[in-house]
């Protein structure tokens, strides 16, 4: 923990206090509908849905169970297609991109975070820390290896390089899985109930390591959560109900 | 990104043990499948060392008919030769070409060296001309080998390499154990694989038995007759060499085949246990086939949210599909590098007895056939693979 970014105190969210967030626009939704159908039943998951997320914000989603706060997640983050609807990154429209450009997008401009970490169990925390810059051409095994360390270090796991997730407890797990999208160096994080399967200390300390990464490295984060507390900690809450935005 | 596969491999070695294991088997039974079906080709290719096509085998039974046999045959050969349409009659004995009979012997030497086991046949002097034999060094039986002190002999090739190396096979003296006979070698043929089309090319030697030859014919010889016919000759022919035969031996029964009907039936023979170890392989792959199958996809499920994450993580849904063959790429390769460490035993322990060239034929018809059998059985599950939404999988853990 001796490298962990430097912890920041939670504070108070205010206008006048915009921490690191910029007025460019980096993701930018207009109009977005999601609409989930089978032969019998049709389900609106997002409703015409707009949001602007500045460069540098950290902007937390809350709302229950099922009113779309993932499945947005999952737009924002290229996973999933809208049913109509525009969605642009860094001001440009990503919705002809062909799967291969969609690819390069996550894997240039996005790190993932979840709530149920998604590591490799049968890959050490250094090989699964290194994954997103194995689909990044023109980074090497050396520069892999380094820039993995240094992700490792930042979130204060350098001593479980050659530990499996199995062995790691459920803080140091979202750790690794922060430091993997750390080490992609990406512009935005996208981060899914990230303390949702962890107890209130190691949530605290998981929330801590996000607010260090938007204030001192200036990282673009969208994060949905439960938990009232901690939304509060972020730059900007939006509230969801039933796939559309009420707040 | 391959080193990348060999470490998901080894850190799964456990789980992958068994698609191993499978593979490394399925590739030595395709090994030892192959070995068989490559030499049975390999024989296949090599000339039979005659020909059999106007060839008309002629088994004669004089019944209960023993009186003076020798003299009704060389009668009975001579009339035949006479016949219009015949071209040659040959005497020999019953280890005609595609019978299933067969005479051998290890008898031979020549100075300390012990001959091999050799198949044994008795010839005149005509079979030459009736199964057209192709005499690469000296000549074949005539008169003059009729005062020759030594018993006449002509070899084929494969039994002047074996037993005299690079040397002259002509004029040698070969002995039996004994010393106590002598055969003098006056020819050698190119090759006689008399057995069947996929017969090996084996040691071969001929000993000259002519009618004439008192000393070595008895009265009790089963006469079998070789005859060769002008091209185009048919029933009526035949239906005019039976009457013949039947004219001159007063009553003998006479049965006629071709060598081309014997060689189709000997064919048949030879490739019902071929076929039959055909099917047990065939049958085999597909359960292997079926195995590597049920295994792909069951990982494939059970790897739906890594899936989704290395999509999450960059991944293209080839990519994903480019993984997972992959990875069934270096595991065959592990299973078929440990099959090619059996496999080259055969060669250097001398299994089966085949020349080398045909074990490493058979070495790489396996190892490709086995990396078409995992890649097909591959395909349609990394496809699958890579039609997962990124976005479901992620959600489904």
């Amino acid at each position: 923990m001796e490298n962990m970014l430097t912890q920041t105190a939670a504070r108070p969210l205010t206008n006048d206090n915009p921490l690191t967030a910029t007025n460019q626009p980096v993701i930018q939704l207009r109009d977005i509908e999601k609409v989930y159908q089978t032969k019998t039943i049709e389900t609106v998951a997002l409703n015409r849905v707009n949001l602007t997320i500045n460069k540098g914000e950290f902007v937390s989603i809350m709302g229950p169970s099922g009113c779309g706060k993932s499945t947005l997640l999952s737009i924002i983050g290229l996973l999933d297609e809208p049913t109509s609807g525009v969605i642009e990154l860094d001001g440009r429209p990503v919705q002809s991109y062909s799967d291969k450009e969609l690819a390069y997008l996550r894997n240039q401009k996005i790190g993932f975070v979840f709530q149920s970490y998604h590591l490799i169990n049968d890959l050490s925390v250094l090989d699964n820390v290194e994954l997103p810059l194995l689909y990044r051409s023109g980074v090497g095994g050396k520069e892999r290896r380094e820039r993995a360390y240094a992700a490792l270090d930042k979130v204060g796991l350098s001593a479980r390089t050659n530990h499996f997730p199995s062995q790691l407890s459920g803080g140091q797990r979202q750790r690794v899985a922060i430091a993997r999208a750390l080490a992609g160096r990406p512009e935005i994080i996208l981060a899914d109930e990230p303390t949702g399967n962890l107890d209130s200390v190691m949530g605290e300390e998981i929330m801590d390591l996000l607010l260090s990464l938007n204030q001192q490295e200036g990282t673009t984060i969208v994060m949905v959560t439960h938990d009232e507390q901690q939304a509060h900690k972020t730059q900007r809450l939006i509230r969801f109900f039933d796939g559309s935005q009420v707040s | 990104m391959i080193r990348h596969l060999f470490t998901l491999i080894w850190n799964r070695k456990r789980s992958n043990f068994l698609l191993m294991a499978e593979i490394l088997l399925s590739f030595f039974v395709l090994f030892v499948v192959s070995v068989l079906l490559v030499s049975n080709y390999y024989n296949y290719r090599q000339p039979m060392g005659f020909s059999p096509d106007n060839v008309w085998e002629f088994d004669v039974d004089p019944g209960q008919d023993t009186t003076d046999r020798k003299a009704t045959l060389r009668l009975l050969v001579q009339e035949l030769q006479a016949t219009p349409g015949v071209a040659a009659v040959t005497w020999t004995s019953s280890n005609t070409p595609f019978s299933f009979s067969n005479m051998n012997t290890d008898q031979f030497r020549y100075k300390d060296k012990k001959a091999s086991l050799t198949e044994q046949y008795d010839a005149d002097d005509d079979m030459v001309r009736v199964l057209n034999q192709k005499v690469v060094a000296g000549r074949w039986f005539d008169h003059r080998d009729d005062a020759s002190t030594h018993h006449p002999v002509v070899i084929n090739q494969k039994f002047a390499e074996d037993m005299f190396g690079g040397e002259a096979a002509v004029g040698k003296v070969l002995t039996n154990d004994k010393h106590d006979e002598q055969w003098q070698v006056v020819g050698v043929i190119e090759a006689y694989r008399s057995g069947n089309d996929f017969a090996a090319n084996e040691p071969a030697i001929f000993n000259r038995r002519v009618l004439q030859d008192t000393a070595r014919v008895g009265n009790n010889e089963q006469p079998i007759l070789l005859v060769r016919v002008l091209p185009g000759s048919g029933a009526v022919l035949e239906q005019q060499l039976v009457r013949k035969i039947k004219q001159v031996t007063k009553g003998w029964d006479a049965n006629v085949n071709t060598l081309e009907e014997n060689r189709h039936d000997k064919m048949k023979f030879m490739l019902t246990p071929l076929i039959a170890l055909g099917l047990v392989g065939l049958f085999l792959i597909i359960n292997v086939a079926l195995g590597l199958f049920g295994v792909l996809w069951y990982n494939i499920n059970q790897r739906k949210s890594e899936i989704g994450l290395r999509r999450a993580l960059g991944a293209t849904s080839n990519g994903i599909s480019r993984q997972f063959l992959g990875e069934m790429f270096v595991v065959t390769t592990l299973g078929v590098v440990g099959g090619l460490v059996l496999a080259m035993q055969f060669p250097l322990l001398g299994v089966f007895g085949f020349a080398t060239p045909i074990y490493l034929t058979a070495m790489l018809l396996a190892t490709i056939l086995i990396f078409l059998l995992t890649a097909i059985c591959a395909f349609q599950p990394s496809r699958i693979a890579a039609a997962i939404q990124p976005a479901v999988s992620l959600r489904e853990e």
